[in-house]
């Protein structure tokens, strides 16, 4: 396993829309394969809109995003929804697919228009269903399940999308108990095994802190701190960042900080 | 907006291409139109009084129409030519009338084709008329698919009383009988200038000003271009409306400004009650109460056929406006 | 996993499924259309259809009608029902909204236009352009695709909202001009108001040999477009994640849709309801995915205005009504009684 140190880089990256305020301003990071980087901040401070300049939908008014030394400004969009997939906050489907129709859609960048799809699309459709529980909901509308259901499908089809960078914008929020820990167990360990880069956005600074290999701590469009979870998660950060004084104790089993009220 | 922009001239070029082809057919069609004009002036139709077959008439629409024999078998798609057929005595052999053909009586248990437009194609074929009479106006449309499915069909829309009995003369010649129909107008005409002569003799200054008005609220009145006009002059009245051209829709304060003396109002056929009904709801229009023609109850409730249709009844519109306006 | 992956997956070779959605929609098309032969003012019975196939033109009246009027009637209908169906449903897909019809992006308005200024200059230049009424509906048309085409631009969000708002300005204001020309010609008034009612009786081959390529070509096209417009219903960000140019998509399924409707309508009027309510009939039968739901409205929008257009001329006859009124009066109960059943 070749520890690439900068599969992914931004250098420079500031955004905002037209004639709108900043809402990026000067991102720089790398990080390395295979690790799950966790973007935390208070609402507003630009993690969506961060995670929509990685995966390329939106480009960065200045500065660059490479992914494995290739600048995304220069690939077409096809080819880069083969190697970035995203699991997103608001799962509405206009029409009542099947579940398994939607995770199926996770192979469009793959499959020819003319000449339509192959059985390994769907063995590995079907694989990704199988990953993350969600085989039972296979044949059930996608408008009649629930938030959580829906979000764990959508998880399907982006891991059916093969990506080499999976982002996911906060995924666990509408999730049960169980099945946040589930989903996080599946994407760290499993997953890891295969290589996949992850990144995602929490709103739960606890579940950030456990997840994640390293933390993005983001104040107002810029980096405030960016480094493991002891190093993000201290009295100071948060107090700039969210103007709050909770207290920070030790997870007992995962040695990261945790903060409470 | 780059006017050398790709899509810019993709869609300019379309539409001048399509434009060009248009004008280019009409062009076409004109140029031939008056060669046929040509050709046919030189058989001077309707003025012999023996008909051979095949015959050729002009139409309105300008389209040379042969009639191969004489026709057994009619049909008309509009009720002025039913009406004519019948003065003509053809009724005998009409198979075919619209759904609003109502005069003569005896047209009434002929066999209906339905709408004056979109004519019915199935029904008028299964008919097996040799010929059609046919209506421009909003008939117009549908005459190249009569025509395209072989039918003989000659359209008319005469829009005053001397194109009315040009027409009347085309039908009979049509028909295979021009005899009756020049006597048809020839009676037509002398009916027609009796009354002309009697109102020559009518100065301006006593010609009664004349509103048309319906029984609706909104008001559409018949101005120049109009056979209702034509009469109301011929019967020596003036038509408040005669400056506007052809059916329009009038503010009634223009009717309250020019205080006609009569008021007219065309209908369909009513009894007596109603009648009075209709002339109460006119007198008391908003801001009408001052017009001559209210104040001393000149309001006048009439058929409209007679005066809507270019049929022979004109004549007996023009002179039942005679009556009204001096007598 | 030796299981067959068809129990959970459901993979079907969607290849197959389409040539069997082809023959038996097109052998369907075919017998209703056969059937609906012999309905019409002149009663005319199979054995009288079977007789002239076989022995040529006994009776010329009865064949007329049966080859010149009926047939082409029937065939413009199946050929403007799969058009209004196939574009209405690729519509709805691109817009991302279920109340989309193929009217809603102007074409319509522009080629209405077209045709009540055509039918106004009817009385200016004569008889001559009666036949060209289509061209000037077509001109119309197209003028309002550029127009939208260009009006969607302005629109700074590159989404489904800015081509939805040009569509619908230009149709309020061709629709005005519409209204101001009907307000002005009150000669040509009953003209105007039929042509946009909708109206299948001035079928003939010649107009079907012009429309037939276009629409079957447009048709294929948008069903090719299939899988893409499946992955834009999660939504715009998520097709660009999939890697689907969305606008390029967009502007592709406006222009195809646009010009296939514009040949239609120019010959046919505004027939309403169908471009509605078929799509939406196919996804109860059939599910949303566009590559059956598709060629399935298709199909369902031939068949529906060829039965439709029998009612429009048997219900009064002679008379016959505007088919646009049939659409709707026939098509609202059906497609109420299909949510009812499938809600059980």
């Amino acid at each position: 396993m070749a520890n690439h140190p900068h599969f992914l880089s931004l250098k420079g990256v500031c955004f905002s829309y037209a004639g709108d305020r900043e809402i990026l301003s000067d991102i720089n990071f790398s990080l390395p394969k295979a690790e799950l980087l966790g973007i935390i901040g208070p609402n507003g401070s630009g993690k969506t809109t961060l995670l929509n300049v990685i995966s390329g939908i939106l480009k960065p008014n200045k500065g660059e995003v490479f992914l494995e030394n290739q600048n995304l400004n220069h690939l077409s969009i096809e080819k880069i929804a083969k190697l970035i997939s995203v699991v997103p906050q608001n799962t509405w489907v206009t029409f009542n697919f099947k579940a398994k129709e939607v995770v199926f859609m996770g192979r469009m960048p793959y499959i020819s228009r003319i000449k339509g799809e192959s059985l390994k699309d769907y063995e590995i459709s079907r694989e990704a269903m199988i990953k993350t529980h969600s085989l039972s909901l296979s044949e059930n509308n996608i408008q009649e399940i629930s938030g959580g259901e829906r979000q764990r499908v959508f998880l399907a089809k982006a891991l059916a999308q093969s990506p080499q960078l999976l982002l996911l914008d906060e995924f666990t929020s509408h999730l049960d108990l169980n099945y946040k820990y589930e989903m996080l167990n599946l994407l760290k360990n499993t997953l890891k095994k295969e290589n996949l880069t992850i990144i995602s956005t929490f709103h739960d600074l606890n579940l950030a802190s456990i997840a994640s290999d390293c933390l993005l701590l983001l104040n107002n469009g810029k980096i405030e701190k960016m480094g493991t979870p002891k190093e993000v998660l201290n009295e100071e950060n948060l107090l700039k960042t969210y103007k709050a004084k909770p207290i920070l104790i030790n997870h007992p089993r995962f040695n990261v900080p945790q903060v409470i009220m | 907006m780059n006017i050398f922009k790709k899509s810019n001239l993709i869609f300019i070029s379309i539409f001048i291409i399509l434009s060009l082809f248009l004008l280019k057919n009409i062009y076409e069609k004109k140029e031939s139109m008056l060669q046929i004009q040509k050709q046919v002036d030189k058989h001077q139709v309707g003025t012999s009084n023996t008909t051979e077959y095949p015959l050729t008439v002009i139409d309105e629409t300008g389209t040379a129409v042969t009639v191969s024999k004489e026709p057994q078998r009619l049909i008309s798609t509009a009720p002025s030519n039913t009406e004519i057929l019948f003065a003509l005595g053809l009724g005998e052999k009409v198979v075919g009338i619209t759904n609003y053909c109502n005069f003569p009586e005896e047209s009434k248990n002929i066999e209906k084709i339905g709408e004056i437009s979109p004519l019915n194609y199935e029904k008028i074929i299964s008919l097996n008329p040799d010929l059609v009479l046919a209506y421009g106006g909003f008939q117009l449309k549908d005459i190249p698919r009569l025509r395209e499915l072989g039918i003989t069909a000659i359209v008319l829309e005469p829009l005053n009383l001397k194109d009315t009995f040009k027409s009347i003369k085309m039908i009979a010649t049509a028909c295979g009988i021009p005899d009756k129909g020049s006597l048809l107008v020839n009676n037509l005409t002398k009916k027609v200038d009796k009354i002309k002569s009697k109102v020559s003799s009518i100065p301006i200054s006593s010609q009664p000003k004349i509103f048309i008005g319906g029984t609706s609220e909104t008001i559409y009145t018949p101005g120049a271009g109009t056979l209702f006009n034509e009469l109301i002059s011929m019967a020596g009245g003036q038509n408040i409306a005669a400056g506007l051209s052809f059916w329009k829709k009038i503010n009634p304060e223009f009717v309250a400004k020019a205080e006609p003396d009569i008021i007219i109002i065309p209908i369909g056929v009513m009894n007596q009650e109603e009648e009075s009904k209709i002339k109460e709801i006119i007198s008391k229009r908003a801001g009408w109460s001052n017009i001559p023609a209210i104040k001393n109850h000149k309001i006048f409730i009439v058929n409209e056929d007679l005066f809507y249709r270019a049929v022979p009844r004109l004549v007996d519109g023009l002179e039942l406006l005679y009556k009204i306006f001096h007598e | 996993m030796n299981k067959p992956l068809s129990s959970n997956t459901g993979y079907i070779n969607w290849r197959k499924k389409l040539i069997l959605i082809l023959i038996i929609g097109s052998l369907t098309t075919l017998g209703v259309g056969i059937i609906c032969l012999n309905f019409g003012v002149v009663s005319i019975n199979p054995k009288d259809i079977i007789s002239l196939l076989l022995n040529g033109t006994q009776d010329k009246t009865k064949s007329l009608i049966i080859w010149q009027l009926r047939a082409p009637r029937i065939v413009l209908g199946a050929l403007t029902g799969a058009a209004l169906s196939t574009v209405g449903g690729a519509f709805q897909g691109i817009l991302r909204n279920p109340l989309a019809d193929p009217y809603i992006l102007g074409v319509s308005a522009g080629a209405a236009l077209g045709a009540c200024i055509g039918i106004a200059l009817q009385y200016v230049t004569g008889y001559m352009l009666a036949s060209y009424l289509p061209v000037f509906a077509f001109i119309g048309a197209m003028l309002s695709l550029y127009l939208v085409y260009k009006s969607s631009k302005i629109s700074y969000s590159a989404n489904s909202t800015g081509l939805l708002l040009a569509g619908v300005a230009i149709t309020f204001l061709f629709s005005a001009l519409i209204t101001v020309l009907l307000a002005l010609s009150r000669r040509e008034l009953h003209s105007m108001v039929f042509w946009l009612m909708g109206d299948l009786s001035t079928a003939n081959w010649k107009k079907i040999s012009i429309i037939t390529l276009p629409v079957i070509i447009g048709s294929s096209m948008l069903f090719f477009s299939s899988l893409d417009l499946n992955a834009l219903s999660l939504g715009e960000e998520e097709a660009l994640h999939l890697g689907i140019n969305t606008s390029k998509l967009r502007i592709r399924i406006f222009i195809i849709g646009s010009i296939v409707i514009a040949t239609v309508v120019s010959f046919t009027g505004l027939i309403g309801f169908v471009g509605l309510i078929i799509p939406h009939i196919a996804r109860l039968l059939v599910g949303p995915d566009h590559r059956i739901m598709i060629p399935i409205a298709a199909f369902l929008g031939g068949i529906f205005l060829i039965l439709c257009d029998v009612l429009a001329r048997i219900l009064i006859a002679p008379t016959e009504i505007p088919i646009g009124a049939i659409t709707a009066i026939v098509g609202a109960p059906l497609f109420i009684y299909l949510l009812r059943r499938k809600n059980k």
